[in-house]
């Protein structure tokens, strides 16, 4: 057709948006996880000592640490009692092993459905598919959102009529 | 035969050298959702016509919805 050069971008829109790259349509109308995943989640890496980090997450207060490489891939997870380890032990004796994480272009509801029916009570790793941590998203948080948004939803469709 | 590319840096890459990014998918995916500034032009639908709008002198990266 006389194009002087074309590229396919194989991977696809679906690799994209698993990246949490921009996106436009509709679909901006939608909270979608990786658009609020909180970055501030404490991280560390598989050689440090568990006594080293009880404090930084301590402080944090969500008493959870993400385990990742230098490039942020999620490797692990500790939750509050591998952190009551002995402190000389490595993250990577007391860590919990790949764990199960979300893509950032779900949608809460996706996510709170899924928490709901495997009983998962605390927090959501978002990763992109690469599995490069984006955030961490808290259940009651999650519900806490919903809730307002149903009730803002409510409340308009009472004032429309 | 086009080139292809799977990561997003190298569409980054080909979009800072201008490049026009279109999206063959069905109109309804397209307005769900689509990546910025993308035109959409359906599989089906790519004609000389169709792509009538698309500048020659520029790189253009075409995408679908996955590898599949």
């Amino acid at each position: 057709m006389g194009f002087t050069k074309v590229a396919d971008y194989a991977a696809g829109k679906q690799a994209w948006l698993e990246d949490n790259q921009a996106r436009e349509g509709k679909s901006t109308e939608e909270t979608w996880l990786g658009d609020v995943a909180d970055a501030s989640i404490p991280t560390c890496r598989l050689d440090e000592r568990t006594g080293d980090l009880r404090q930084r997450v301590e402080a944090d207060g969500r008493q959870i640490c993400v385990v990742t490489t230098d490039e942020g891939i999620v490797l692990g997870l500790l939750r509050k009692q591998a952190l009551a380890a002995e402190p000389s032990r490595t993250v990577e004796d007391v860590m919990q092993s790949g764990p199960k994480t979300f893509r950032p272009n779900l949608t809460l509801e996706e996510l709170l459905s899924y928490m709901r029916d495997h009983e998962i009570k605390t927090n959501a790793l978002i990763t992109t598919a690469e599995g490069r941590l984006l955030g961490v998203i808290a259940r009651a948080d999650l519900e806490a959102t919903l809730e307002h948004e149903a009730a803002e939803a409510r409340g308009a469709g009472s004032s429309d009529g | 035969m086009p080139s292809q590319v799977f990561r997003v840096s190298e569409v980054g890459q080909l979009l800072d050298q201008g490049a026009q990014l279109v999206d063959v998918l069905d109109p309804d995916d397209f307005e769900h959702s689509h990546l910025p500034g993308a035109i959409n032009i359906p599989l089906k639908t790519l004609t000389r016509e169709t792509t009538s709008r698309l500048d020659r002198s520029r790189p253009v990266v075409v995408y679908c919805n996955d590898f599949g």
